[in-house]
């Protein structure tokens, strides 16, 4: 299928125009501030229960969130140095992988959202 | 429907199968596809529990029907699951990839109904024979070799289970299917067949490396059955056995690492299918009621949630012929629904609360919890901010979202969306409503998943990881998505082995050369010295004359005389 860089908005669904607000970097920074806001707000809303748990970390107020945040950068920082000793070219397998092939385009329908 | 609940459900599927090959190729047989599993479905749902289809083979008993709340849960999500995969692929014509994806739906039915080991072992393999054609029927020389590493794997796993279960006989007379305990070498073996099926650390491989190599329709009925089957298995086997929660712990961690890095959409799935199997099976570990019933109902809601993710990254491969991260980018704004559909499944997976994985895996969280394994617990809520991380964000993140890939493809065709709008529904019916699912599993429910501690922490847990990746992508440092391959426990027996052997065979050429070329050359050296000494005109042979021979006795009588005087 061509490459069409050219965005043309009124040709895409209804639900596609709504969707692409989300991919427009102009609205980054409202959409990382909705997320902090809420982030804030699960955590104030740890001061409005009673807590309760099987161990005593969880009474700690904000302990997921802490959790959550802190495991996840280290998920991150520990694959991207997982990749640096396991990362081969894509065709490392040679011919008895699929990693290089291209799917046979027979079973394959690929038809562009404008096309008649 | 009497004459049909006499029948095994699983000849239901062998029977239709002939049936298939009487019809002709078009809407008919795929209208056959969609119609079996409901028949088969209804049969397993109005099935009384009790054994039925008995008969003897060569002095054994086999119990082909084995009903009970256990197999039911799984044989009516299996039908469910061949249901929607069917549906999803109502366009195929491949008369293979129908019958590969009908008789493997029955073999799996077939094995869950099993209560007896040799039955067990049949449908075992049954599904092996029958799946790999999902993954050759994409007819590339790289899907051929993958279809047979796949299969070499699934096939020595039957073969193990035979064995462990002729050792088993011989110890106990009794080819029962049921709970066992780890001791014999016979138990041993039937634990490490169930093993390789069910993606264990260092026997996951097969998984990861087949399954991105089938068909687009062929990877989704895949994900729903042989690793099912094998947590099945395990439940009814070996409940309560303490190691499974080790293993399976172990499993919901090193998969989430290598998803993180994976190009390969389809094979991100399959990492985060490895690691949602760690969940079931640390259930099967902790061996409680209601650590199997978490392990039950995470298995029924993961295989639709999973087939949703598989359906969507799918029905792009479709539309673009990728499905690597590093090719694709702003889809949502030509396939938004899929998009959609690919949230729903994300949040589900990511155990979003109001979607289904939230009512299940909290029920083995908690219950890992109860029983005191502080630190399995931290490592399963750990993997839980891991699978959002990658089936969560990176898979309709980087397909969906992120940038532009200047892709403009045609939104997925009717009969997928209707395909993934129906799982889509049941991830969020079962997540409103888990008390429907929760009716189902084998023990009694006693279990509010909605609390404001579980939602409120479980909230918490997933924004602040959603925050953390948010930080790391506007600072550049979340790896990018790249076109390579990351190496893992197969490259020991893709490269290391064969090389290994390649270079053993050829040392002992070398060697066998050289032992001949000595031998021969030792041989020659004593044929030339027979020659030196015994050849023509050659001392040994020369023909002295006669009066040398009266000389030699003169001089010898000569000496004698000459000896005696003195």
């Amino acid at each position: 299928m061509d490459r069409k860089p050219a965005d043309n908005p009124d040709s895409y669904p209804p639900l596609g125009r709504v969707l692409m607000w989300f991919t427009d970097p102009a609205n980054a920074n409202k959409i990382f501030g909705a997320l902090a806001g809420i982030c804030l707000m699960t955590f104030l809303a740890d001061f409005t229960y009673k807590k309760y748990g099987h161990f005593a970390v969880e009474y700690i107020p904000g302990f997921y969130a802490a959790y959550g945040f802190v495991m996840f950068t280290a998920l991150i920082l520990a694959a991207k140095t997982l990749r640096i000793f396991i990362k081969r070219p894509e065709d490392f397998y040679g011919e008895k992988a699929i990693d290089c092939e291209s799917y046979p385009e027979e079973e394959l329908e690929q038809v562009g959202h404008d096309d008649a | 429907m009497m004459m049909l609940n006499l029948m095994p459900t699983a000849f239901i599927f062998i029977a239709a199968a002939f049936l298939l090959l009487a019809l002709p190729k078009g809407p008919l047989r795929a209208a056959l596809l969609l119609l079996v599993p409901l028949v088969a479905g209804a049969q397993v749902w109005s099935l009384p529990e009790g054994t039925y289809g008995q008969f003897d083979l060569l002095g054994l008993t086999l119990d082909t029907m084995r009903v009970d709340k256990l197999s039911r849960i799984f044989a009516l999500i299996f039908c469910i699951a061949a249901f929607l995969g069917n549906l999803y692929a109502w366009h195929v014509r491949d008369t293979v990839q129908q019958l590969a994806a009908l008789l493997y739906a029955g073999a799996a039915i077939g094995a869950v109904f099993a209560g007896d080991l040799i039955t067990l072992f049949i449908y075992w393999e049954a599904t092996a024979i029958t799946s790999v054609f999902l993954i050759w029927a994409r007819r590339t020389e790289g899907a051929y070799h993958t279809g047979m590493r796949y299969l070499i794997i699934q096939i020595t796993s039957g073969v193990i289970l035979l064995a462990g279960t002729a050792l088993l006989y011989r110890e106990t007379q009794s080819i029962a299917f049921g709970a066992m305990t780890l001791g014999s070498l016979g138990t041993w073996l039937i634990f490490i067949s169930f093993g390789m099926k069910c993606a264990f650390p260092l026997m996951h491989n097969w998984l990861q490396d087949s399954y991105p190599a089938a068909t687009v329709t062929g990877t989704v009925i895949l994900s729903a059955f042989t690793t099912k089957l094998a947590v099945y298995s395990l439940a009814r086997g070996f409940a309560g056995t303490e190691i499974l929660i080790y293993i399976g712990a172990v499993m919901t961690l090193f998969p989430i690492f290598f998803a993180e890095i994976e190009n390969d959409l389809r094979r991100v799935l399959a990492y985060s299918l490895n690691n949602q199997l760690g969940f079931m099976v640390v259930g099967i570990g902790v061996g409680t009621e209601m650590a199997l019933n978490g392990t039950a109902s995470h298995a029924f809601a993961h295989i639709l949630y999973k087939a949703l993710l598989f359906m969507s990254v799918g029905a792009v491969l479709f539309r673009t012929g990728t499905s690597k991260a590093s090719e694709l980018g702003g889809l949502c704004r030509t396939m938004p629904r899929t998009a959609v559909f690919c949230l729903i499944g994300a949040a589900a997976i990511s155990a979003f609360p109001l979607f289904s994985g939230f009512v299940t895996k909290s029920l083995i969280l908690d219950e890992t919890a109860n029983e005191h394994y502080p630190i399995i617990w931290a490592v399963l809520v750990f993997a839980s901010a891991g699978v959002l991380s990658h089936s969560g964000i990176k898979i309709p993140y980087f397909t969906f979202f992120s940038h532009d890939s200047g892709l403009r493809p045609k939104e997925a065709p009717v009969h997928m969306q209707l395909a993934m709008g129906i799982t889509a529904f049941l991830c969020i019916f079962i997540g409103v409503y888990p008390d429907t699912l929760y009716a189902l599993l084998p023990y009694e429910v006693e279990y509010r998943p909605y609390t404001m501690a579980h939602v409120v922490g479980q909230l918490q847990l997933l924004c602040f990881a959603l925050l953390a990746f948010a930080v790391l992508m506007r600072s550049g440092i979340h790896p990018p998505e790249i076109r390579a391959v990351n190496l893992d426990v197969d490259w020991i027996y893709r490269r290391f082995l064969p090389r290994i052997l390649g270079g053993v065979s050829t040392g002992l050429s070398q060697l066998w050369a050289g032992l001949s070329r000595a031998l021969h050359e030792t041989l020659e050296s004593i044929v030339a010295f027979l020659f030196r000494v015994y050849g023509p005109d050659r001392g040994v042979a020369k023909v002295l004359p006669t009066g040398s021979m009266v000389v030699w006795i003169a001089i010898l009588l000569g000496l004698v005389l000459v000896v005696n005087y003195i």
